[in-house]
């Protein structure tokens, strides 16, 4: 334990940043696939939309309950300084998932699939849009004196934060459109191309203006991209991740089914691994008073090695079965569906 | 006291409200998923198509209770952040990562398995699909434990010092296991038993009363009943033995549930108030219904042991009396009449009463299960109201007063989102009712055929 302890908090950090971004692709694609709904043509075609996340939505947002009781549990000070402080956001964020996470069986149970598919599409498209403004507002720095939240209830609404929102909903419906690629097809597969191929080209756009006033606001982060040997780093995952973004287009244009979905998960993986190495060691960035580190913000050793021991033997399991689920579940998604093996008791 | 319009008022309002409604479905997600594991067992072992038909029925019913539940469990998790940060960061160290466990452990687990158990049943083996259920069952009652673990850790926080407003963890094991844990976790997971029991027998004598598929529902009544003889009377001694550690380790929240101002001085016995009215500013009861030696009689197994009277507490470390008074005698009076329901229904099973041929006359007794479904809720509300408030003013126990540990922010922030809680949730309460009786008015589907590789047909 001597020589991991210094590291605990790094490790932890790993952790998080892991669980964040299976969220944030596996819930993300269901999202996006929620937001896509709302422009669906009629009933049938939403049904189909609905039915391709239908039995496996629900573990994918509980990766949300995992990171936040983790984030809780491992960062006490960080979880409760970034809720109370996007309290709006956040709040936003749970209405929203009661609308999305009771469409699903109330519509199974009811004559007006419309309201509940509306309720769906409504529903992801407030989440989508809270954790916008949620994280638009972290990025904006928090003002934090002596570690309590000093800022304004409504200081996470601003021209930066409307921007990053732009980027989160650009980016989910990216992920939703080659999701419905890889789980449809006719129509709505044709149209997800066409999306995705859109919806590439704004994400794009809008991240790297995002990345560009991060390292306006920050001077840290811009040494980061300049000084060595975090350069290296910083530059070698936006290399990759450009070439994640280079292989999706090909793919689009190549037709192919399973590899957009993949390809835009390395640009989420490479461009999220190369924001945080361009943060760190800065869990909290603040422009006004002093950036809050990894190490300020950390529960104690021991529960940081406790909880180390328990996870290590929790993740493989729930990737485990959660990977027999996914699979379980692969194939096409077809106006019969599930829906015709799912039979009432 | 505080105003009412306060951001502290009103974060203890939102957190009651979003808590009490909370509750009210993983009680039955616990029961109810053990229940279904019983009849796929049953299934598979018998071969009976019946029981396959009441796994379909109850899973329906099952997943519509299931998904409020989700929804209104996520706002919890997060809102120790939101609402409660001073307290997330004074017992984040143990707290945080005990919800950690549970999103980890349990609720994954019960998610992932969910979707195979409600989609799978044509994609899997009937071995699979049992072994799903089963994780789904094993899954909500550890999220149970671990929710427990927390929130008595909250009432006798142990395994640690508390310095510099931050709770450091010195052993983890004495935190887990802290007193009030044993009483907390088996108290609670018995309620969502024998809510989940009431349910399961309510419904079923609700069709037998209709005249409705009556041998059908007599075979999930009989096993509501069998459950009932074991639960009822557990639920009460293990409810005595958690009054018993209150009186150990809260010895101010026994006081107040008691509405006991006074201690008994030494040889006298302290008497227990079957109702009274407590006044806060007299420091006594302006009257008062008492049964002599009572209290102590129950407390300390001794007619003239001595009970703590609340005076020798300082008025603000005292908690509420007059809920916790009430509530836990309404928490009490239905724990009895389940336990002599229970009583009631196996006398009459054992003259033949329950046979096929004759149950449909037992009206009277058939409507005291369907009056029992509310009552057991009822139950369990005001049990947890006498828990929480009894622990006031303290958020955790002797080291952190709740008045201290909310997030301070704008009262309309907080006014806001209670708002929306409080149109939202009765919303939601509206469209659980409809749907299940929806489904309860269609009743179990005649003939749905099995699985085509289902064994032991």
């Amino acid at each position: 334990m001597g020589l991991i302890e210094p590291y605990l908090p790094d490790i932890w950090l790993f952790i998080i940043g892991f669980f964040l971004l299976y969220y944030a692709v596996a819930d993300g694609y269901g999202l996006g696939v929620g937001i896509l709904s709302l422009f669906a043509r009629d009933e049938e075609e939403r049904s189909i939309m609905m039915e391709s996340i239908e039995s496996t939505w629900h573990d994918n947002q509980t990766w949300l309950v995992l990171l936040g009781g983790m984030l809780f549990g491992a960062f006490p000070l960080f979880y409760s300084l970034v809720l109370s402080s996007l309290y709006i956001p956040i709040l936003l964020m749970l209405f929203g998932l009661i609308f999305r996470g009771i469409s699903f069986e109330f519509r199974s149970n009811s004559d007006e699939k419309r309201t509940w598919s509306l309720s769906f599409g409504f529903g992801s498209l407030i989440v989508t849009i809270a954790q916008g403004f949620a994280l638009g507002g972290l990025l904006s720095g928090l003002p934090v004196k002596d570690g309590v939240f000093a800022g304004s209830v409504w200081g996470w609404l601003n021209p930066f934060s409307v921007l990053v929102t732009a980027g989160v909903l650009g980016g989910y419906v990216m992920l939703g459109s080659n999701y419905l690629i890889l789980k449809t097809h006719d129509e709505i597969q044709q149209r997800s191309y066409r999306i995705s191929l859109l919806s590439s080209i704004i994400t794009l756009v809008v991240s790297v203006t995002v990345h560009l006033r991060i390292v306006a606001m920050y001077p840290h982060a811009a040494g980061k991209w300049t000084h060595p040997p975090d350069c290296y780093a910083v530059w070698a995952f936006v290399l990759l991740a450009g070439i994640a973004f280079v292989l999706l287009l090909v793919s689009l244009e190549q037709r192919r089914e399973i590899a957009p979905l993949f390809c835009n998960m390395g640009i989420i993986l490479f461009s999220f691994v190369g924001m945080s190495v361009a943060m760190y060691p800065y869990m909290i960035p603040n422009v006004i008073a002093s950036p809050l580190t990894v190490h300020s913000v950390a529960a104690s050793p021991d529960t940081l090695w406790f909880m180390l021991v328990v996870v290590m033997v929790l993740i493989p399991l729930i990737l485990t079965y959660t990977g027999y689920k996914h699979r379980l579940f692969r194939g096409k998604t077809t106006e019969s569906g599930y829906e015709s093996e799912r039979g009432h008791g | 006291m505080e105003s009412l319009v306060d951001h502290v008022t009103l974060s203890r309002l939102q957190f009651a409200l979003t808590a009490h409604f909370h509750i009210l479905w993983p009680v039955l997600s616990i029961g109810l998923s053990l229940f279904l594991v019983v009849m796929e067992a049953l299934w598979l072992k018998t071969g009976n198509i019946v029981y396959y038909r009441h796994c379909r029925f109850w899973s329906r019913l099952f997943l519509v209770n299931f998904t409020v539940g989700v929804v209104s469990g996520i706002p919890m998790e997060f809102q120790f952040g939101t609402n409660w940060a001073p307290f997330s960061v004074a017992g984040g160290d143990f707290f945080g990562h005990m919800l950690g466990f549970e999103a980890a452990m349990a609720f994954m687990l019960e998610a992932t398995f969910l979707g195979i158990m409600a989609f799978g049943w044509n994609r899997v083996s009937p071995r699979v699909h049992f072994f799903s259920t089963c994780m789904v069952a094993l899954g909500s009652s550890l999220s149970a434990f671990w929710i427990m673990v927390a929130n008595s850790w909250m009432h006798t926080p142990t395994g640690g010092v508390f310095i510099d407003g931050r709770f450091v963890i010195t052993d983890k094991l004495a935190a887990i296991f802290n007193p009030d844990m044993p009483w907390g976790v088996s108290h609670m997971w018995l309620a969502c038993i024998e809510i989940s029991v009431f349910v399961v027998g309510g419904l079923s004598a609700w069709y037998i009363l209709k005249g409705r598929h009556v041998d059908f529902f007599l075979k999930s009544f009989k096993i509501a009943v069998i459950a009932a003889i074991v639960v009822t009377p557990l639920q009460i001694l293990v409810g005595d033995g958690s009054g018993t550690a209150v009186y150990e380790h809260q010895p101010a929240k026994l006081a107040a549930i008691e509405a006991h101002w006074e201690t008994n001085p030494p040889g006298e016995g302290a008497p227990w108030k079957i109702i009274a009215w407590p006044n806060k500013t007299r420091q006594d009861n302006d009257w008062a219904i008492e049964i002599p030696y009572a209290l102590s009689l129950i407390t300390t197994k001794s007619p003239t042991g001595p009970v703590r009277g609340l005076r020798e507490f300082p008025a603000e470390d005292q908690p509420p009396v007059l809920l916790p008074f009430y509530a836990f005698r309404i928490m009490m009076a239905v724990g009895f009449l389940l336990f002599f329901l229970m009583l009631w229904t196996a006398w009459t099973w054992y003259r033949g009463g329950l046979d096929a041929d004759r149950i449909m006359d037992r009206k009277r007794l058939l409507l005291a299960w369907i009056a029992a479904v509310p009552l057991s809720y009822i139950g369990m509300e005001t049990g947890w109201i006498t828990r929480e408030v009894g622990r006031q003013p303290w958020i955790l126990y002797n080291m952190l007063r709740t008045t201290d540990a909310a997030t301070n922010m704008p009262a309309s922030a907080v006014g806001g989102s209670l708002l929306t809680f409080a149109v939202l949730y009765p919303l939601l309460f509206a469209l659980f009712v409809y749907f299940a009786k929806r489904i309860i008015a269609a009743g179990p589907a005649e003939a749905v055929p099995p699985p085509p590789e289902a064994a032991g047909a």
